[in-house]
């Protein structure tokens, strides 16, 4: 299986912070591949960094499908095919639904061609938001935004789908529709996920892998189940406390 | 999705009525008027194009005016060009300053871009007049040739240029090209994450919205048959923001509205004397405050909503007679 993105050594530092220490990674075609960490852990810079969005530090290497990407504007990165989504959804607003999702492909040399209102019309069905194509995108509610954050991302035909907390400030429920969303289009495509999350519960079942992070470093990676039992792990969450371990792990099953 | 009928019908019946005015009532003033109107018309719709659609405000589009003006006023007075060359001139002239100012600033955020245009201007205003020798210092340069000898044929060729340009903007605003510069307005680095280069089409816009105001300034060029300083007057781009907020931003048909009917509405206040603009700006305040969204746009949209409506009240009882 080759590696559809590898990171070595990749660093950041803002000012005298170090919010980027030294990670590495490597990303197998179709995984989904969770990264774990307390707030302040370095997750969402580390997607800025991946997608151009900032400038690592000298050293870093990231490579795309062959491609190195370092240096690259956002823009190029994202026509090469790495979609991402934002922690806090960032719509364009002022563009109805279906709209928002067309411009997701104009982008993208992948989706160029053919019937993009189409394409469009079938993501939001997909996503659960058929019916609301005409709505002007700030009259959605939050769990909708989210839906059409990833029908945005998904739009650009990505080879790879970055999604910074899909699952923040979402009900119960509306977490089980969009986990079973994710879990549809990476079986339907074949598509490569990351996943930013803290809800542990729905997380842990969605993915194959864990990357757990702590102040910008990588402090553990593995199957869920060895993440949540792992003491790094445990520590960076709820402290150094012997008992806890169980805690977590049976909140996470 | 473009040409409905009911759009294209409202568009004939405006040039059609704009057409007839000076032949209802046939003056010299009501055809200046009118001609100054369609100029403000071109300029009010070139600035929407570009800052109406992307949100980046320029506070300085009298600067394609006059570089578009005296671009003219040079080719045909100091190097006795016809007239006509003025027109393609004029465009590539001010196509390159929205290049100068656009590329350099249109990368940055913050309000660089509104200020660089409106600095741009100013400075372009002073130059006119530190090198007098050759441009003409205030006088600025006198005895240029008509386009059109006769004064309302003149009109139709500008009201038919607003028509064409208008045209051409709308096309571009509702196509994929459109849709790129709205979600600019809407999320900048949401497009980014799109792959869409953001800045790529902010300056292709500012070029498009320059090249068209230029050719704008070569035509008010023609009709005055002098051009002077004063075309970079800071005033002028207020005054064109105005009209485009009266209009409705964005909608690009808006703008020519506003553009036409502030026109009409200074002149008629003539009568007021000092009082003008006082009652003006009153006007002004009370559109803005209380039709956020502007006159002319929203206005048409509810006439369009009553007109198509009305057609489609009387297809629908036979519709629901036949489901019931």
């Amino acid at each position: 299986m080759t590696a559809l993105l590898e990171v070595a050594n990749l660093n950041k530092h803002f000012g005298g912070l170090h919010a980027v220490k030294n990670v590495s990674l490597t990303l197998a075609r179709g995984e989904v591949v969770g990264i774990l960490g307390p707030n302040g852990a370095g997750k969402t810079t580390v997607y800025n960094l991946l997608t151009g969005f900032i400038a690592p530090d000298p050293g870093a290497r990231i490579v795309f499908q062959g491609t190195n990407v370092v240096g690259l504007a956002p823009y190029r990165v994202a026509a090469l095919g790495i979609s991402r989504t934002f922690q806090l959804c960032r719509p364009f607003v002022g563009l109805s639904v279906l709209e928002n999702v067309v411009v997701g492909a104009l982008g993208s040399r992948a989706a160029a061609g053919g019937d993009l209102e189409a394409r469009a019309r079938g993501l939001l069905a997909q996503v659960g938001l058929g019916g609301k194509e005409g709505v002007p995108v700030d009259v959605l509610s939050y769990g909708d935004q989210r839906r059409l954050e990833i029908a945005r991302a998904l739009a650009a035909r990505p080879a790879l789908l970055l999604l910074d907390e899909p699952f923040a400030g979402l009900g119960s429920s509306e977490i089980a529709d969009l986990s079973a969303l994710i879990r549809r289009v990476h079986a339907d495509e074949g598509l490569t996920v990351v996943l930013i999350e803290h809800k542990l519960r729905e997380f842990m079942r969605l993915v194959d892998r864990v990357v757990a992070l702590d102040f910008g470093e990588v402090i553990a990676e593995g199957l869920p189940d060895e993440i949540v039992r792992n003491p790094a792990v445990i520590e960076a969450y709820i402290g150094r406390d012997e008992s806890a371990g169980s805690v977590v792990a049976s909140h996470a099953a | 999705m473009f040409a409905k009928p009911v759009d294209l019908a409202g568009a004939a019946v405006f040039v059609a009525l704009m057409a007839a005015l000076p032949l209802a009532f046939p003056s010299n003033y009501l055809i200046g008027v009118l001609t100054v109107s369609v100029l403000y018309g071109i300029w009010a719709v070139t600035w929407d194009f570009m800052s109406g659609l992307t949100g980046r405000e320029n506070f300085g589009h009298a600067l394609f005016i006059g570089v578009g003006a005296y671009t003219a006023g040079f080719m045909n007075t100091t190097f006795g060009l016809n007239g006509w060359w003025s027109l393609p001139a004029s465009m590539v002239v001010a196509t390159l300053f929205a290049l100068l100012i656009g590329v350099p600033t249109l990368r940055l955020k913050g309000p660089y871009f509104a200020l660089a245009m409106l600095s741009g201007s100013v400075i372009m205003q002073r130059l006119m007049l530190i090198f007098w020798e050759q441009t003409g210092g205030e006088e600025g340069l006198n005895g240029l040739t008509p386009l059109i000898r006769s004064q309302i044929g003149f009109y139709y060729f500008a009201l038919a240029a607003l028509a064409a340009i208008t045209a051409l903007l709308l096309a571009l605003s509702r196509s994929h090209f459109g849709l790129i510069l709205r979600a600019i307005r809407g999320d900048e680095a949401t497009c980014q994450a799109a792959g869409i280069n953001v800045t790529f089409y902010k300056i292709a816009s500012l070029a498009i919205s320059g090249a068209f105001a230029g050719a704008g300034g070569a035509m008010y060029a023609h009709y005055q048959l002098q051009v002077s300083p004063q075309l970079f007057a800071v005033v002028t781009s207020i005054t064109i923001i105005t009209m485009v907020y009266v209009g409705g931003m964005a909608s690009i048909y808006g703008p020519v509205g506003g553009a036409i009917l502030l026109v009409l509405l200074t002149e008629l206040l003539r009568n007021f004397g000092e009082w003008r603009l006082m009652i003006y700006s009153c006007a002004l305040i009370l559109i803005l405050f209380f039709l956020p969204g502007g006159l002319v746009a929203p206005a048409w949209r509810r006439l369009r909503a009553a007109l198509t409506e009305r057609r489609t009240a009387r297809t629908v009882p036979a519709s629901q007679e036949r489901s019931a």
